[in-house]
């Protein structure tokens, strides 16, 4: 499903390069946990997966298509939630859905229904009318999570999609990704909470500094590196120190 | 289109929720042009129309004095304050009030004006008869120099003020004078001249006058200039302008917000977005700009100020506007795509629009402006607009006189849009 060899980036203006000579595969039908302290290069390497950055060197191949030519095809197939909240905050939810949807050329009854449903399957049906800015930290979370789903999205790709939300909206959001996966659909996801991505993923890859520090299914890397769980490996690979 | 009406309709969305720019696009537009017009209508108007204050201290006891007195209160221009704390004025107390600013002039006729006028049209009088034939009978003695009635402004009057008024006064000051000469030489010819019962004097020395006629062929309906005419389209333009401040807000709260992000992960070309937010802009810059108009028509007169004339070519004028519009919402863009935050671009925005709209002729013509200014004015867009709509509603004209200031807003338009282009590529790759 993604296939990457050799991925660097290094930012203009950064000292160091910010993904180091990166190679993975990621398997099609599974939850994978892209895992790393903070500036390990989740998000560059989430952002060159999707299209957004275009500058990098390396081979990278999303969904039998190669990135370089292929970028508009991707976009229809895959789905990204960022990090950020990237909703308009002035706008109510159904707003922001319609207009994200219509970009997507949806329109009409279809639109329509599809924004019902996931608002449902989100609980925000009764919300929808309400503005973005008056959500709590869970209901935009979801909300952030809806937008992107509008497409019908082969690969899912979040970013960090349960950070800062309590633990009702947490495991709504585990749940759907779990029932969304079982449905055939694949599932890229990046996280600081290691016991859910302990419980989550099929799959792990551990990065820091940009550089690839360990793949494989948490129970095999857990077990053949003789700790307790996932946070004990992590910091057992990645170190104390604190990051910039 | 389907994502340009979309893009159109969640900008409107955004718009009306957002009571602050409301205000800035279209309340604070209203109050400034309102104010604007009346501020400078002041300049605009004939002072004669006017009464001043002035203050009146007559040092001279005699008949020329006070038939200066007497003409300037009969000519109703003048207010004169001639005591002060139920006290006469003297030359101490007008330093002191005017330099106080209680009263913003003073007339001061000094001792031996009388004398020294009735002397000189002896002198004027007695030269004329000598010509004449006529005996000099009338005595005279060598006129005395630096004789002259004094004004005395406050610092803070404005040279064309001072100018004003010295004029008016000089002017009334001559009428005076030579009416005395007038009845001398009455006096010593025994004349006709003298019955101005039949001969109008007056009328005679008026035969020539200066009168302003109108340069334009058909008659228009802008009889007389005035300020309303001027202040209005060059304020609406300025206001137009502001809408860079809520356009770059707006690029720049996208990209901050990650909304922008979204939109480039979303298939199909980003430019579709780009009209949409352009056009949805480029509309509310034109209907701003109709609304100050309305208010140059409708509002004008409640505030004692004469109505806006639109001229004889609404088509022309409502393209005029479209190309000044895209310059501005481009012009917005550019500067959102420049800084990375509201806080850097709002300054310079504001600035700017400042800046370009003073080199562009919206707070005094461009004419008056000095060469090197005038050379910074041609790339201002306010310059190239305000040419175009003065051509609309101040002359006589076709489409052709606003050819030029349309091309050169519309290359200004494209120019903007590529530097922001370029600028957002830059930024897509780092
Ligand atoms: N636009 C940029 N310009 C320069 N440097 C950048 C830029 N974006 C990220 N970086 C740097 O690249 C490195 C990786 O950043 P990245 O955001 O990919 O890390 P991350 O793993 O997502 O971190 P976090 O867990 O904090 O989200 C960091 O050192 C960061 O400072
Ligand atoms: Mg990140």
């Amino acid at each position: 499903m993604v296939h990457v060899q050799h991925l660097f980036k290094h930012y203009r203006n950064a000292e160091h390069p910010s993904v180091d000579d990166l190679s993975f595969t990621f398997d099609e039908g599974k939850i994978v946990g892209l895992l790393g302290p903070n500036g390990a290069g989740k998000t560059t390497t989430i952002s060159i997966l999707c299209g957004l950055i275009r500058e990098y060197s390396g081979d990278v191949n999303v969904l039998g298509l190669n990135l370089k030519s292929n970028t508009e095809e991707l976009k229809y197939k895959i789905g990204v939630v960022p990090q950020q909240i990237a909703l308009y905050p002035e706008l109510s939810c159904q707003e922001n859905l319609m207009y994200y949807g219509k970009l997507y050329k949806l329109s009409g009854k279809v639109l329509a229904e599809k924004i019902d449903s996931l608002l449902r399957q989100f609980g925000l049906h009764e919300h929808a009318n309400k503005q973005i800015r008056n959500f709590s930290g869970g209901m935009k979370r979801r909300a952030n999570i809806i937008a992107s789903l509008l497409n019908d999205p082969t690969l899912l790709i979040l970013d960090e999609p349960t950070a800062g939300v309590d633990v009702q909206s947490r495991s709504m959001i585990l749940s759907f990704l779990r029932s969304y996966n079982e449905q055939g659909h694949s599932i890229i996801y990046t996280s600081h909470l290691l016991d859910e991505a302990e419980a989550l993923c099929h799959e792990v890859l551990i990065i820091d500094k940009g550089k690839k520090i360990i793949q494989g299914t948490p129970k095999a890397i857990i077990e053949g590196n003789d700790t307790p769980n996932l946070e004990a490996l992590f910091l057992k690979l990645t170190g104390n120190k604190v990051r910039d | 289109m389907q994502r340009i009406i979309a893009t159109y309709i969640k900008e409107w969305h955004l718009m009306r929720r957002d009571l602050g720019g409301l205000a800035l696009l279209f309340l604070m537009p209203v109050i400034l042009i309102i104010i604007m017009a009346l501020v400078q209508d002041g300049p605009f108007k004939d002072y004669k129309d006017h009464t001043f204050e002035a203050i009146f201290v007559n040092q001279d006891g005699g008949k020329v004095a006070a038939s200066i007195r007497q003409g300037l209160l009969e000519s109703k221009q003048f207010q004169l304050i001639e005591t002060y704390d139920q006290k006469a004025i003297d030359f101490a107390t007008t330093q002191k009030l005017i330099q106080k600013g209680t009263y913003q002039f003073a007339i001061l006729i000094p001792d031996g004006i009388s004398a020294e006028v009735v002397n000189s049209a002896n002198l004027i009088a007695n030269e004329m008869g000598r010509q004449m034939g006529l005996p000099a009978s009338l005595p005279h003695r060598e006129s005395r120099e630096g004789m002259s009635v004094q004004l005395m402004f406050d610092p803070v009057c404005k040279p064309a003020f001072r100018l004003a008024i010295t004029n008016v006064v000089e002017k009334f000051i001559t009428k005076i004078q030579s009416d005395i000469v007038l009845e001398r030489i009455a006096k010593l010819s025994q004349s006709a001249v003298a019955d101005t019962g039949t001969f109008d004097i007056e009328k005679q020395l008026r035969s020539v006058g200066v009168k302003e006629i109108s340069s334009q062929e058909k008659k228009m309906m802008v009889s007389k200039m005035n300020s309303v005419q001027h202040t209005v389209p060059a304020w609406a333009i300025f206001g137009m302008f502001f809408m860079i401040i809520i356009i770059s807000d707006s690029i720049i709260g996208e990209r901050l917000g990650g909304s922008w992000t979204r939109l480039k992960l979303i298939p199909g070309s980003f430019s579709d977005i780009l009209i949409g937010k352009m056009l949805f802009y480029v509309l509310l810059g034109i209907i701003q700009f109709y609304l100050m108009l309305l208010v140059g028509i409708y509002v004008m007169p409640w505030v004692g100020l004469p109505s806006l004339q639109l001229g004889h070519s609404p088509l022309l004028l409502l393209i005029m506007v479209t190309c000044l519009s895209f310059c501005a919402t481009t012009f917005g863009i550019l500067i959102g795509s420049i800084f990375k935050t509201t806080n850097q671009a709002l300054p310079v925005a504001a600035i700017s629009v400042v800046i370009l709209s003073a080199v562009g002729g919206v707070w005094v013509p461009v004419e008056v402006l000095p060469d090197s200014l005038r050379a910074v004015s041609l790339i201002s867009p306010m310059r190239w607009g305000l040419q175009g709509i003065n051509n609309l509603l101040l002359r006589e004209c076709s489409w052709h006189d606003i050819v030029k200031p349309c091309v050169i807003l519309l290359s200004g338009t494209m120019l903007t849009m590529f530097l922001s282009w370029m600028i957002e590529k830059k930024r897509m790759d780092q």
